[in-house]
């Protein structure tokens, strides 16, 4: 395989020290040099082992309780990233195809500019988004260059929008010969509408015909009698327009055509709003003609296609090779990802990962793989994880093989798209240790077994890997020993709710936790299955009530079951406070049964991942 | 709702590009044959500055032109403005629109005449806004939408999106002031509270922790016994520690001897406060945030007491201190606001509703639920506005002059001020009746530029400003014989154009913000008999709306429906003759979805049913459907969303209720309905019920 070693920056990686920002060159790839850089694209992509990447987005969550936590199942998980990925843009998409090879890694990195611009004026790809202002003030902090997101940025199509694209763009399609085939009875008014539509092609055809044997006439003549005719031309050869008001009567046109099938061929002519306008018939002088003319409509599509898919292109090229991803946040990244590129998300967490796994079939969740190697280190910051496995001897060499030019640290935009550099660094640096763990001499090897099967507990948890706490804590607890409580009188502590509550009813004699989801809900985790239960209806029923229970519940007290949380996740009501998307939860009328009800287990730890000082 | 706003392209001359520079007065292309038009851009670098002089230029001037750019205007296809909205669905979709998008451009021009040169002078002023979050104990993640086409929009007109986002000056609302000082108080009462707990709560469990909390608890006596003994506070360090990172020395806080301390982490500080709590009744801690927001850390002496309550309150104070001060700088842009209502001049837009909710919701606070309540509120805060579409739509004499060109804001500047736009002042016969108009930016006047700017808000503002002043000398307002005490609010040539606004422009829906006037009611007509329409989403998308009239037509007979009109792909509104047949529909459609028989499947209506998602619903739900803060793109997955799906037929009891309530007036043509608005002669008629 031949690579181009025009520029390489070695560092051994795991010196926390050198990993300051702009240390690799990547190539930045806009609008403009889009197309004369795919090709460079599709081999480095070809000649890579993996692809790191990594997305930057407009916003993350909008509320505290938005952002996924150990209390979510791998359903809330997948609804919660679902809602960011609809909202929030990809501005930038940091591509590292890269291969490792013994200690060297050799990296072909990619920072493309995205901005989704509505170029067929139709609402795609997107009709507006959102942006969070601290999101935007912190990217601008880094030297983030709006002006050449916005201006230059690369627009995109979905798999999706793509297909419903074809009708938008103007340009007449063939007719689906699929959609020629069934057909409800006729009526007579169908009938009628048939024969006079037939009588019009077969004289249209009959004047073709004879108009092509005649080719003694010259052009003038050959245009009067055009114009006589009044028959149009489709390019070089003649047509013919026939207007429609309903998709059914194209039905009845194409099923009538048939008849003329040998040297007439149909095209659709999209109307502006909805639907078809009209179906030209076009007339074929001979049978090569006609194979010419589809193929000429074939090219003519495809090269629109290309136009408007823009930036998907990429990651059309990343599913077709069916390479690892390695990705640092697997699933907000994958569902921005799947709404951006291949069609919007579905409902639930099983249809996403069967629908993302049929287009990229090996996902890496690097969060999950260094918890294997190195269970306490907190992934969210790229270079701490890397200086956190120092302890390990594991040297990377890093050799961008990509870069025409050496690094200028003057071009300060050279340094976006660093983490994705630094997600193969780190991924092959975890390759190492888990290499010499298993002492296996025949890295191709695992790189084949060891990995698939890392890979495949990936994808088989999908969304699930942000449920489990590694705390020394941490203990299992079933979602149906959670209760959500909210709508407390006066502002308290964690501490001082917990004791309000042991005074307040029986079942807090046992072992119990509280902790606040954020400033409007606190949880109550009981380590038995019962209580809960017995809690909750002691809250919801009359007789029951009394006490200072009694007197919490007059004051605004509310409380729910895992349920509830799980229902407000799958209504989508995502309030800024819990309490109010619980509350409104508890008022809708929707009874749906619930796809996923089984109680699952979450991890609890006293050490939860929410730290309130930030919220 | 779009803006009827046209930007003809003008050629941009030697426009340099520079995307950090807080200050861009861009008269500095000498190079060109004229100068180019001056414009102030104002940033959070020079804002204080400008804000000073920008006071004295509103105090001095006779009316304030402004205009605002936004990240966008409709959250979906269907909140665009449609021919069925009725005046409140109308203003529910202009409040979704203000709520939902950001202001990233406020355009401000005063307006003065000067009777010295018998002209006037203005001031444009371009300011960049960004809704930065200064405060960190605000409410978390202020977000707003961009809409794609929008932001292409700014980006032709080569918005500099950078000094935007990085240098746009933020705001708080009033009400957003009002919540952060009472939160900032709050924090203020419950720290009296905490700090005594807070000290006992750690637990010195690691081995480090005690090793460490020893070491300092000796270092602190030493320090101590060294003070009260020696009584020589030296200003050497007694212990400057091997590190270099880590220093102690004695200094003073608050005319008290004080230990301050550099170098240690947070988890060290509450180390040491924990020994200070338990062995030093006498020592007290404390953590200040001096002027430049550096923090400092003092380990402080205090003789009494009484002397450490007192320390202990000077510290809380100074921090609350600290808190005022940052929600005051955090007000931000809010001050020009501020500044433009209590001066109470006269604020002149173009079509400038929905500007003046967006004024509204970023400055004052959540706009209010209904019209109504927005007209009672709107005008303690801006008494006086003039929009100059009204002005030359609805004053005939303009409106001819017009020559019935575009009212669309640069169209207007062409035909009504050419001598501006193209700076030909001598050869215009018309010269007598032209308003000559001269820029001052930074003192430096100017009456001959090129004009070939790039659109800002700026300049649309000064536009703005000078197709007013052009059309008041049009009507006949004297600039020459008026004078300083004279406020152009209360001239009567204006009156009846000031404090209405256009809520939609295509359908000439005119709102009226004077509040009290004996006919504000009058803004509130309608076209149609809306409990004449009925809602239908989801039906089969191949449907045309020529079909489902003929499906609608083969049930209830051919004259049943007037019109069909799509508001996108999956609904549209059917407008029937009468509201009877409204409840007959839905009726009609719910038994038909219950019923499995071979009536469903032949009967006309199975066209439209096709598929058992279709959902319809009366006028009431559209409005319903709007008031959601949610925004899909669909109009149909918009109803799913909002839960409307079940509803048909309300009861009889309230259905009569509102009836009575609605007041209809019928007028057809939009002109008919200006002219009869303005002559008060529209007639009321009560819709029948029946």
């Amino acid at each position: 395989m031949q690579r181009r070693f025009l520029s390489s920056i070695c560092a051994t990686a795991g010196n926390s020290k050198t990993l300051n920002q702009g240390r690799w060159s990547v190539k930045q790839v806009k609008k403009s040099n889009f197309h004369v850089t795919l090709d460079k694209i599709r081999a480095s992509i070809d000649s890579s082992d993996f692809i790191a990447l990594s997305l930057q987005n407009t916003g993350s969550y909008a509320a505290a309780w938005h952002r996924v936590s150990a209390i979510d199942t791998p359903q809330t998980s997948y609804l919660k990233a679902k809602y960011a990925a609809e909202r929030y843009q990809i501005l930038q998409f940091a591509l590292c195809p890269f291969s490792l090879q013994g200690s060297k890694l050799t990296v072909h990195p990619y920072n493309f500019h995205l901005f989704p611009r509505d170029e067929l004026k139709c609402g795609m790809p997107s009709y507006s988004f959102s942006c969070q202002a601290s999101r935007l003030t912190s990217m601008a902090r880094e030297g983030f260059d709006f002006n050449t997101c916005i201006y230059e940025g690369i627009s995109y199509l979905s798999r999706a929008q793509e297909s419903a694209s074809k009708f938008l763009s103007g340009n007449p399609i063939l007719a689906d010969p699929i959609a020629v085939s069934s057909s409800s009875p006729a009526t007579v008014a169908d009938t009628v509408f048939v024969g006079r539509i037939r009588s019009r092609v077969k004289n249209w055809r009959k004047s073709c015909v004879e108009s092509s044997i005649k080719t003694g006439d010259d052009d003038l003549v050959s245009s009067l009698r055009r114009l006589v005719l009044g028959s149009e031309q489709y390019g070089s050869r003649l047509c013919l327009t026939i207007d429609v008001c309903s998709e059914r009567q194209v039905q009845l046109i194409l099923e009538m055509l048939t008849e003329f099938s040998e040297d007439v061929v149909p095209l659709l002519i999209a109307s502006k709003s909805r639907g078809t306008q009209a179906v030209r018939t076009v007339f074929m002088s001979s049978k090569e003609d006609k194979d010419l003319f589809k193929r000429e409509l074939q090219d003519l599509e495809n090269k629109e296609n290309r136009r408007v898919r823009g930036f998907r292109e990429v990651i059309d090229l990343i599913s077709s090779s069916q390479k690892p991803i390695i990705s640092q946040n697997y699933l907000s990244d994958l569902t921005s990802i799947h709404a951006k590129f291949l069609g919007p998300l579905p409902a639930n967490v099983d249809d996403f990962s069967s629908s993302l796994s049929s287009a990229f079939p090996n996902v890496v969740d690097l969060s999950q793989f260094m918890k294997e190697i190195s269970p306490l280190s907190n992934i969210s910051n790229l270079p701490a994880a890397m200086s956190s496995l120092n302890r390990f001897f594991a040297p990377v060499d890093v050799e961008v093989a990509n870069q025409g030019s050496p690094v200028k640290l003057s071009e300060s935009y050279q340094s976006h798209g660093q983490n994705a550099v630094m997600i193969s660094q780190l991924f092959a640096k975890l390759r190492t240790i888990q290499k010499s763990d298993l002492s296996t001499e025949d890295f191709q090897a695992l790189a084949s077994d060891e990995h698939e099967s890392s890979i495949t507990s990936c994808s088989k948890n999908a969304g699930d890997e942000n449920v489990k706490v590694w705390s020394k804590n941490s203990r299992r607890v079933s979602s149906e020993n959670l209760v959500f409580i909210w709508g407390l009188a006066k502002k308290m502590t964690a501490a001082n709710l917990k004791n309000a509550l042991q005074k307040s009813h029986p079942v807090f004699a046992q072992e119990f936790d509280v902790k606040y989801l954020d400033k409007s809900c606190a949880i109550v985790v009981f380590w038995e299955s019962g209580p809960s239960e017995t809690f909750l209806s002691a809250v919801n029923n009359e007789e029951q009530l009394c006490g200072s229970l009694r007197e919490m519940v007059a004051e605004g007290l509310r409380a729910a079951g895992y349920e509830t949380y799980k229902k407000a996740c799958r209504l989508g009501f995502w309030e800024a406070d819990l309490a109010e998307s619980l509350d409104k939860t508890l008022e809708s009328s929707d009874t749906d049964p619930d796809t996923d009800s089984n109680p699952s287990e979450i991890d609890w730890s006293n050490d939860l991942a929410i730290n309130f000082y930030e919220l | 709702m779009r803006r009827q706003k046209q930007w003809p392209l003008r050629p941009l001359l030697a426009y340099s590009f520079c995307s950090s520079a807080a200050e861009r007065v861009s008269n500095s292309t000498a190079a060109a044959a004229t100068v180019a038009f001056p414009l102030k851009h104002v940033t959070r670098s020079n804002f204080e500055k400008t804000l000073n002089d920008l006071r004295a230029l509103v105090k001095a001037a006779d009316f304030v032109a402004i205009d605002l750019e936004m990240t966008g205007v409709t959250s979906a296809p269907w909140r665009d403005s449609l021919e069925f909205d009725r005046y409140d669905v109308r203003y529910l979709k202009v409040k979704d629109s203000a709520e939902k998008f950001a202001v990233v451009q406020f355009g401000v021009c005063p307006f003065r005449w000067d009777a010295r040169t018998q002209s006037f002078v203005s001031h444009p002023q371009n300011f960049f806004v960004f809704p930065r979050q200064e405060l960190t104990f605000d409410p978390p993640a202020h977000e707003f939408l961009c809409q794609t086409t929008s932001m292409d929009f700014l980006a032709k007109y080569q918005f500099d999106f950078n000094t935007c986002i990085h240098e746009g000056i933020s705001y708080l609302s009033r009400r957003q002031e009002e919540e952060a000082s009472k939160r900032l108080e709050t924090l203020y009462r419950e720290e009296g509270i905490d700090s005594s707990g807070e000290t006992e709560d750690l637990k010195l469990v690691r081995l480090a922790d005690v090793l460490f909390a020893e070491r300092m608890k000796n270092m602190l006596n030493e320090w101590r016994t060294g003070l009260l003994n020696g009584g020589n506070v030296s200003s050497e360090s007694p212990r400057i520690s091997n590190e270099s990172t880590r220093s102690t020395e004695t200094v003073f806080h608050q005319m008290r001897p004080a230990l301050s301390l550099k170098g240690f982490t947070s988890h060290q500080l509450r180390v040491i406060n924990s020994v200070l709590g338990k062995h030093f009744g006498d020592l007290v801690y404390i953590h200040s945030n001096d002027k430049s927001s550096c923090s400092q850390d003092f380990v402080v002496y205090t003789e009494s007491e009484s002397d450490k309550e007192n320390l202990m309150k000077e510290a809380k104070d100074e921090r609350k201190r600290v808190g005022e001060r940052k929600i005051q700088s955090a007000i931000g842009f809010r001050q020009v606001i501020d500044l433009l209502a209590s001066e109470k001049k006269l604020i002149v837009g173009h079509n400038c509703f929905l500007d003046i909710a967006h004024v509204y919701s970023k400055f004052v606070g959540p706009l209010p639920s209904t019209a109504e309540k927005f007209v009672a509120s709107i005008n303690s805060h801006f008494p006086y506005i003039v929009d100059t579409k009204i002005l030359l739509n609805v004053n005939p004499m303009l409106h001819q002059r017009m020559k019935k060109s575009s009212t669309s804001l640069s169209s207007a500047f062409s035909s009504l001020c050419p001598q501006i736009e193209f700076s030909s002042r001598s050869s215009d016969s018309h010269l007598q009746q032209r308003v000559k108009i001269d820029v001052e930016v930074d003192n430096f006047r100017c009456s001959n530029w090129n004009a070939g700017g790039k659109h800002e808000a700026g300049y649309d503002a000064f536009m703005t400003g000078c197709i007013f002043a052009q059309a008041c000398n049009h009507l006949g307002f004297d600039f020459t014989q008026h004078s300083q005490s004279d406020n152009l609010a209360h001239n009567e040539k204006l009156e009846k154009y000031i404090n209405r606004l256009y809520l939609s422009w295509t359908r000439g829906d005119i709102i009226d913000l004077r509040t009290g006037h004996s006919n504000a009611d009058n803004w509130r007509v309608s076209k149609f008999k809306y409990e004449n329409i009925v809602l239908i989403w989801n039906f089969p998308r191949k449907l045309k709306a020529r079909e489902i009239k003929e499906c609608i037509c083969k049930a209830f007979g051919s004259v049943s429906v007037i019109s069909v009109y799509h508001i996108d792909d999956s609904a549209v509104f059917l407008l029937f003759k009468n509201s009877e047949l409204v409840w007959d529909f839905l009726k009609l459609k719910r038994q038909l979805e219950s019923s499995d028989g071979p009536v469903s499947v032949l009967h006309p209506l199975s066209k439209i049913l096709e598929g058992g998602n279709t959902g319809a619903a009366d006028y009431e739900a559209y409005k319903e459907i709007c008031s959601s803060h949610i925004s899909e793109i669909l109009f149909s997955d918009q109803a799913e969303t909002v839960g409307v799906k079940s509803r048909t037929r309300p009861d009889p009891q309230d259905e009569t209720d509102r009836r009575e309530e609605s007041t209809v007036a019928v007028t057809h043509k939009s002109s008919d309905l200006i002219d009869a608005f303005l002559a008060n002669r529209v007639e009321v008629e009560t819709a029948t019920t029946n």
